[in-house]
């Protein structure tokens, strides 16, 4: 592989890594205020696809639409993924955990619950929509934009790095500056405590899973945009995700973008090296590697201490 | 003592035989009587397409036999849904087998459910007439009532071979199987033809639901190859070809039946553009032959015909033709022996069988992608000019 051809396909990994990156986020965002690794996110994920599948099909774009409607396009279709995917999120919440939680269930049941919870929502998927893959409705006309240090880069990709990028450099900051943000450390580091101090938990979980829930469905709808719409998309990006995000340490926020864009990253350049059926494997040797050294990730644990 | 043994098998013997007479009953109605057509196939989950579209073409050939009013019996016609899946099929065989009134079936649509439900069908006696089962070791493994009513995959990947070697003189073809048992059988095929032709071959596996086509369009770039064979199906061609239109991928591309659907084209939009793609199966739209056929079709179900809808229509034609001769006397087994030995000359092709239920004229057809249609080229051999 030349140094060229490596490049290629190192600004590929990257932008995969970016979708990876921010679907992690929002598995370590909830095992950060609640220890639960929700399965199901890989269909708040889906069902962020869909959504924004459903409103650029009613406000269909046309064949080429002018540089300002392609924007207004994206920005819909990234709105109602969003808007989805939180809906989704909150409804997962409201109806699969938080009953579970006022039971004060063992953790096991948390997690069969996301997995039932996930399987049936993937289900319905495929019979609301029919399971056939559909196509994203195109928003913009995807050319070529630049060429960097000799890859191409075309607007899908731009915009999902662009997108990517804006939603984590966001997340950071809401986590780090604001109230809500203060009140998601509080939970996660001592749910007990922050209770105590006046910190509503039930409040601050919902909108937790709120949160992820519009990063997971705008990355839905950028995963769309990149490929296909399909009941069962969200299944491999989903646990790759997760890996990422124990691999950057689960409950980490910042791990999470790093070990998204790195699994992205690895993955690709696996598929040159060994293979394209051997990209999988790559990705999780990375997994095992790292745990083996940092038991609890890259980062560390915790999304308290965010660096 | 004594008694008590006779009572515990006399019983399920009556019972038993007051079942059988029962059926026989049933089935032996004479004129006036009526006998099934069953079609089995994925009526349900990820290969819906398909399925319907063979079910309709078996649904029109039976209204229209019986319409016609010069059959013996009345026809009637049992779907089984195995959704396309080994795991599926053996239950929805069995159920077309339970119903003692059903004397052949057109099915199963996929190989892999084929595998699993062709040798119930060889006890059972029942006759399978496969409409798109292509998988070439099919034939090999001694299913006793197993006919396949299409040319199966060693055609296709020859096809392509031939194609490329003789008519577009590629030098390099990369060639990209999906991992699945059809995609796999059919880069194998067009593998070795291909290097009997003097052609140099890279062959990758790319295995389906790959969440990322980027890399390994990017690689098929690299390779400097001048043409393509996806041995796949459309729900991963059509990102695919997406991501290969994006890499700047100008060669040939071509893929087999599986990917030949206009959900190729509706997925991957302009990307498909110039694809080829083989299948073992004519286009109804497009064939004088079919015209009649076409516009019927288009009147009951208010869709064109699909891939083997007409392959599916033939055959359960080519039944009822011999169920005809036969008469009112028609069972399981006779049924078989007649139509092992049948030529029909249906709209797509003639149908006859070799021993071993193979389709004796393996012709293979070719398509290409035109303006956004999957449009009609003609018999492969021919193009090629061998």
């Amino acid at each position: 592989m030349s140094l060229n051809e490596f490049w290629d396909y190192l600004v590929l990994g990257v932008v995969l890594g970016s979708i990876y990156a921010v679907i992690a986020i929002g598995y370590t965002l909830v095992y950060g205020v609640l220890q639960l690794i929700n399965f199901a996110h890989s269909e708040v994920f889906m069902l962020g696809a869909y959504g924004g599948l459903i409103s650029l099909t009613i406000i269909a774009p046309g064949d080429s639409p002018s540089a300002l409607a392609s924007v207004g396009y994206v920005a819909l279709g990234l709105a109602a993924g969003g808007l989805f995917g939180a809906v989704t999120a909150y409804g997962l919440e409201k109806v699969a955990y938080r009953p579970l939680r006022r039971r004060g269930a063992p953790r096991l049941i948390f997690l069969i619950t996301a997995i039932g919870a996930s399987f049936f929502l993937y289900n319905l998927a495929g019979k609301l929509f029919g399971r056939d893959p559909l196509p994203m409705p195109d928003a913009y006309e995807n050319k070529k934009v630049f060429t960097l240090f000799g890859a191409d880069l075309n607007v899908t990709q731009l915009l999902l790095l662009g997108a990517a990028v804006v939603m984590m450099i966001g997340l950071d900051l809401m986590v780090n500056r604001t109230k809500l943000g203060s009140g998601i450390r509080a939970v996660s580091q001592d749910a007990e405590v922050a209770g105590l101090m006046g910190v509503d938990i039930d409040k601050v979980i919902s909108r937790t899973f709120v949160i992820g829930g519009v990063l997971g469905g705008a990355a839905g709808y950028l995963y769309g945009t990149f490929t296909q719409v399909k009941f069962d998309m969200g299944f491999i990006p989903g646990i790759t995700a997760f890996a990422a995000a124990v691999v950057g340490g689960i409950g980490n926020i910042r791990g999470a973008m790093l070990g998204g864009m790195m699994l992205g990253i690895v993955e690709t350049l696996t598929v040159p090296v060994f293979g394209g059926e051997w990209r999988h494997v790559g990705a999780f040797v990375v997994l095992i590697g790292v745990l083996m050294f940092r038991p609890t990730g890259i980062l560390g644990e915790r999304v308290g201490r965010t660096a | 003592m004594l008694n008590k043994t006779i009572v515990k098998v006399a019983i399920p013997v009556v019972i038993g035989a007051l079942a059988l007479t029962g059926c026989a009953g049933d089935s032996e109605a004479g004129d006036g009587g009526s006998y099934k057509i069953a079609f089995q196939g994925p009526l349900s989950g990820d290969n819906t397409a398909l399925g319907e579209n063979e079910d309709k073409g078996v649904r029109l050939a039976i209204d229209q036999a019986n319409a016609k009013g010069d059959l013996p019996f009345k026809l009637e016609y049992l779907p089984v849904d195995d959704q396309g899946l080994p795991e599926k099929a053996t239950a929805a065989a069995q159920k077309a087998i339970d119903d003692p009134d059903v004397m052949a079936v057109v099915g199963p649509a996929f190989s892999g459910p084929t595998n699993s439900a062709a040798p119930l069908f060889g006890d059972a006696g029942l006759t399978a007439l496969s409409a798109s089962a292509t998988n070439p070791t099919l034939t090999e493994q001694g299913f006793k009532t197993f006919l396949r009513g299409v040319p199966n995959d060693s055609a296709q990947g020859a096809g392509m071979a031939t194609y490329y070697a003789k008519k577009l003189k590629a030098k390099t073809v990369y060639l990209v199987d999906d991992k699945s048992d059809y995609g796999v059988g059919l880069a194998t095929v067009a593998e070795k033809e291909l290097k009997a032709a003097g052609v140099k071959v890279i062959k990758k596996s790319v295995p389906a639901k790959t969440p990322d086509y980027s890399a390994a369009a990017k690689e098929v770039v690299n390779s400097k190859a001048d043409a393509l064979i996806y041995a796949g199906y459309y729900q991963d061609g059509a990102p695919f070809a997406k991501k290969l239109d994006e890499a700047g991928y100008k060669g040939a591309a071509i893929s087999g039946d599986g990917t030949n659907d206009v959900k190729f084209i509706e997925l991957a939009g302009k990307a498909t553009e110039g694809w080829y793609l083989t299948c073992p199966c004519t286009d109804a739209n497009v064939e004088s032959a079919t015209k009649e056929f076409t516009a019927e079709y288009k009147k009951k179900f208010k869709v064109n015909p699909g891939t083997y809808s007409a392959e599916a229509y033939d055959l359960a034609n080519m039944i009822i033709q011999e169920m005809k001769k036969l008469g009112d006397k028609v069972d399981r087994q006779s049924l078989h022996q007649a139509l092992q030995k049948a030529t029909y000359k249906g709209l797509t092709k003639e149908f006859s069988f070799d021993d071993k239920g193979e389709l004796k004229i393996q012709n293979v057809y070719l398509y290409q992608v035109k303006d956004g249609k999957i449009e009609y080229q003609g018999a492969i051999e021919e193009l090629a000019g061998s």
